[in-house]
């Protein structure tokens, strides 16, 4: 019945390139305007503005990259803020607003705990988690790119306090409205 | 299909999440697949702004699969509700159908006004542990508030039928281990690309990709929830 089978990425620019043409069907109302831009001392794969004039920047990892991203991603966002308004004088027609604020956007195949603890503590609105995965699919090398729920442990995330009543699941109940004894959380380790 | 016409047509509640574009997605493909069957097809959901990007616009959709937002608050009155739109499709059903009826999560509690609605639950469920786990959680809440709930679950995600099968199976198994509860295999669906897209573009996968993997997948399921629609008539 199936026969999609999972298949190594392609690296470099050609990841970049199927990246590209996904990211905004995947980001609501993004517009890409530029790409491997170099900020803070390395790249940004790509720049973006949404509907609402924030802008978007994107970094794109391979496996095992994801701790490195992240720290890049609070890098390069101080780094771009304060270039907002000269950019937005340079160039007024791209949509960007000043004080519509900068979100990072990681790619990676997965994710350890560590990163997505850190992307929590910095919230929604500063860094969003997305996982990609290709798909042989007959000839054709396919990117499947989903978000990435957050399912953070309280204890892991003490500088949060709203994160105990934040939807943890697609079903926007939370831990605690999950209502699992140990026995039945361990069925599904 | 049986020529005798219900006095009203069989709902099965769906809990989907506010935000959950993709289970969203499969419940509205899933109406339009039972419409192809030729089966009148009806979902229905709480007119919900938080919810509003969930589904597409309101009314006759394509091949007659119909979209209704109605006012509810709460279990009792998208019950009330769902129950008027059962009827009142069950009078024109030539070929029998069913309603799903999107009910958000935290609606299913403890309270019993409304537990009628809950008599038959269709649960999607990815096959990552924190999906099934969370899918669990939901079918233990279902049968604490309906304790005689029929529960289905259909798997999607998976990369092979075994990978399914062992994620419903740990499902099942769990629920009959901690629950005393039997849950329901609807089937199958196939992660395909097409139903990504789908998504992305509002148009049912159905009509856009009648032959693909994830279209076959969908109609499989709506022919299994037909099937025992004709056995599972209200009381």
């Amino acid at each position: 019945m199936v026969d999609l089978t999972l298949a190594d990425p392609p690296r470099g620019p050609q990841l970049l390139e199927r990246l590209r043409t996904r990211l905004s069907e995947i980001v609501p109302s993004l517009r890409l305007i530029a790409e491997s831009v170099l900020g803070a001392d390395s790249n940004i794969d790509f720049v973006g503005v949404e509907a609402t004039g924030r802008v978007v920047l994107i970094f794109v990892g391979e496996e095992g990259d994801d701790l490195e991203l992240i720290g890049r991603a609070v890098a390069q966002r101080a780094w771009v803020e304060p270039r907002i308004r000269d950019w937005i004088q340079l160039a007024p027609n791209l949509g960007m607003r000043p004080g519509a604020g900068t979100r990072a956007v990681l790619l990676c195949p997965s994710f350890r705990h560590e990163t997505e603890v850190a992307a929590a503590a910095l919230g929604d609105q500063a860094v969003s988690l997305l996982r990609y995965r290709c798909l042989q699919n007959g000839g054709n090398l396919e990117i499947l790119i989903e978000p990435v729920a957050r399912e953070i442990a309280r204890s892991a995330a003490p500088t949060t306090p709203d994160h105990s009543s934040r939807p943890a699941f697609r079903t926007g109940l939370s831990h605690e409205d999950l209502g699992l004894t140990p026995e039945e959380h361990v069925e599904f380790e | 299909m049986r020529a005798e016409r219900p006095a009203a047509l069989p709902i099965i509640a769906l809990p989907i999440g506010d935000q959950d574009v993709v289970h969203a997605a499969f419940a509205w493909n899933l109406v339009v697949e039972v419409a192809r069957l030729g089966a009148s097809a009806t979902l229905l959901a709480p007119a919900d702004s938080a919810a509003a990007s969930l589904w597409p616009p309101s009314g006759r959709g394509p091949v007659g699969a119909r979209l209704e937002l109605v006012r509810a608050e709460n279990l009792r009155e998208l019950n009330r509700a769902a129950l008027d739109v059962a009827v009142s499709r069950a009078a024109e059903a030539r070929n029998g159908g069913v309603i799903l009826a999107r009910v958000p999560p935290a609606w299913v509690n403890g309270a019993s006004d409304g537990r009628a609605l809950l008599r038959w639950v269709l649960l999607f469920a990815a096959t990552e542990s924190k999906d099934l786990r969370e899918t669990y959680s939901l079918a233990k809440r279902i049968v604490r508030v309906g304790p005689g709930s029929r529960i289905g679950i259909t798997i999607h995600g998976a990369r092979r039928i075994e990978e399914a099968e062992r994620a419903f199976s740990r499902l099942a198994d769990t629920a009959q281990r901690h629950l005393g509860h039997s849950i329901v295999s609807y089937g199958l669906l196939v992660d395909d690309l097409h139903i990504y897209r789908a998504i992305v573009a509002h148009r049912p996968i159905g009509l856009e990709h009648p032959q693909s993997r994830a279209a076959r997948a969908l109609r499989d399921v709506a022919k299994l929830l037909l099937d025992d629609a004709q056995d599972y008539r209200l009381g």
